[in-house]
């Protein structure tokens, strides 16, 4: 039988990217384009979704052509439905609704946030962990139950990567590849551990207070010479990265799982990495983390998470192929995963 | 009670059309079908009515204020540009 093809587009946040998928999770091709601002401005939507507008038919041309092969061949196309910012996430729906009707293929939308644990999973092999979700518009602990992927503990304010980004506008560090991955390498050379406010509420974090305390903490200290950028970007990556551990932690405890899958931009982080294996090897667990390749948005996890839901019988009619800047996690029903336990559980029938 | 409708019509006091003739009733549709799912975002405030006559595209807006009306009519264009860009380059006869 024919392997199933899906193209797939995400643009919700400042990376606009096409993929092409099949069904066993091979990428055939996985072009995407960053919007990168000067050092110490952040994105804005009108101007991220210029940006979009700009590169999307090209990326699509390419990644058509990586992946050699003709739109005849496609099963369906996905895009990014949300969460995400509204411009740039209109970009791709209109792209999508364009080329469902110039090429007679059927659409399926899909949430941004289950396309990570989707790509996570399918790349590292990872069959059922508990998931943390660490992005600049996101932070979540997430693990799968009944159907869909629930919210264990989660960001009361500002993501993680958000408070990474706006800290490194302070620093006026480069945008290019990324604020968080220049924070990192900086991080590296940090001597001096300055304290920072430390606020984990429950199974939830909070940020903007930290955020808030830093950038004045920040201007002061280094007036005064007390420390350098380096010691600044080091103590916040390891207070931030020690509360995400902490609620992690007892997420796992909660639902008796062993190994933790870490999603999204800022988990292609070393040093997040390094602190989560750390605890997984003490609960004798694995991490899974993959990296930026996959760990950023890109097409092809829309495409792969599209296609399972396609492949299940879902897709969506193209009136109703609308975006939305709310959409949260555990609206979306995982049907593709049900049928993965109930195969289990013909396996221990079977067993028994 | 006629006349209680009256003063209803003075509220949209700005207005603009736009008209892109495609010269093809198959693809002023495709556009149609694809911007017509995206409905205005303060609905109180701006109006967007499409229609496909002859293979062109007739849009009509509505506002209650100029600046409204100036944004919502930027947007769209640009949508219309994308969408039509999309056709241009991957409707029939396209070349990879």
């Amino acid at each position: 039988m024919k392997k199933m093809i899906a193209l797939g587009f995400e643009g919700s946040a400042n990376k606009i990217g096409v993929g092409v998928v099949t069904l066993d999770g091979n990428i055939l091709s996985n072009p995407r384009h960053t919007y990168i601002t000067p050092p110490g401005h952040g994105f804005l939507p009108r101007e991220t979704a210029q940006h979009h507008l700009e590169h999307i038919l090209p990326l699509v041309k390419s990644a058509l052509k990586t992946a050699g092969i003709t739109p005849d061949e496609i099963d369906c196309l996905c895009y990014t439905k949300g969460p995400g910012m509204g411009a740039p996430l209109q970009v791709s729906a209109v792209v999508v609704r364009v080329l469902s009707q110039l090429w007679k293929k059927p659409i399926v939308a899909v949430n941004h946030c289950v396309a990570h644990i989707e790509m996570g999973r399918i790349v590292t092999g990872a069959e059922d962990p508990v998931v943390l979700y660490v992005s600049g518009g996101n932070t979540q602990v997430i693990a799968y139950s009944e159907g869909r992927y629930r919210i264990f503990g989660e960001t009361i304010d500002i993501a993680v990567g958000n408070c990474l980004d706006r800290f490194a506008r302070v620093l006026t560090l480069s945008n290019d590849p990324s604020p968080g991955y220049n924070i990192e390498q900086l991080a590296k050379k940090g001597e001096k551990f300055i304290d920072i406010p430390y606020v984990v509420k429950g199974m939830d974090v909070s940020f903007s207070g930290i955020l808030s305390y830093i950038e004045a903490t920040a201007t002061e200290k280094l007036n005064n010479n007390e420390c350098t950028p380096a010691d600044l970007c080091y103590s916040l990556q390891e207070t931030l990265f020690a509360m995400l551990v902490e609620i992690t932690e007892r997420a796992m405890a909660h639902c008796d799982k062993k190994d933790i899958l870490i999603v999204g931009g800022v988990g292609c982080n070393e040093r997040l990495q390094e602190m989560m294996r750390i605890m997984c090897s003490e609960r004798g667990g694995k991490l899974f983390a993959t990296d930026d390749r996959y760990c950023i948005d890109n097409g092809a996890m829309i495409a792969y998470t599209g296609l399972l839901a396609f492949a299940h019988g879902s897709s969506t009619p193209l009136e109703e192929s609308t975006f939305t800047q709310r959409f949260r996690t555990d609206e979306v029903h995982a049907i593709w995963r049900e049928k993965e336990d109930s195969g289990c559980k013909n396996g221990i029938m079977e067993k028994a | 009670m006629a006349a209680a409708v009256a003063p209803e019509v003075s509220q949209w006091e700005f207005s603009c059309d736009l008209e892109v003739d495609y010269e093809s009733e198959e693809n002023a549709s495709i556009v149609y079908a694809a911007l017509v799912v995206d409905k205005e975002l303060q609905p109180d405030k701006v109006k967007r009515q499409m229609s496909v006559v002859n293979g062109k595209l007739l849009v009509h807006f509505e506002a209650v204020e100029a600046r409204f009306l100036r944004a919502s009519f930027s947007a769209f264009v640009d949508v219309l540009t994308l969408a039509t860009k999309t056709i241009e380059q991957f409707g029939q006869g396209m070349e990879l």
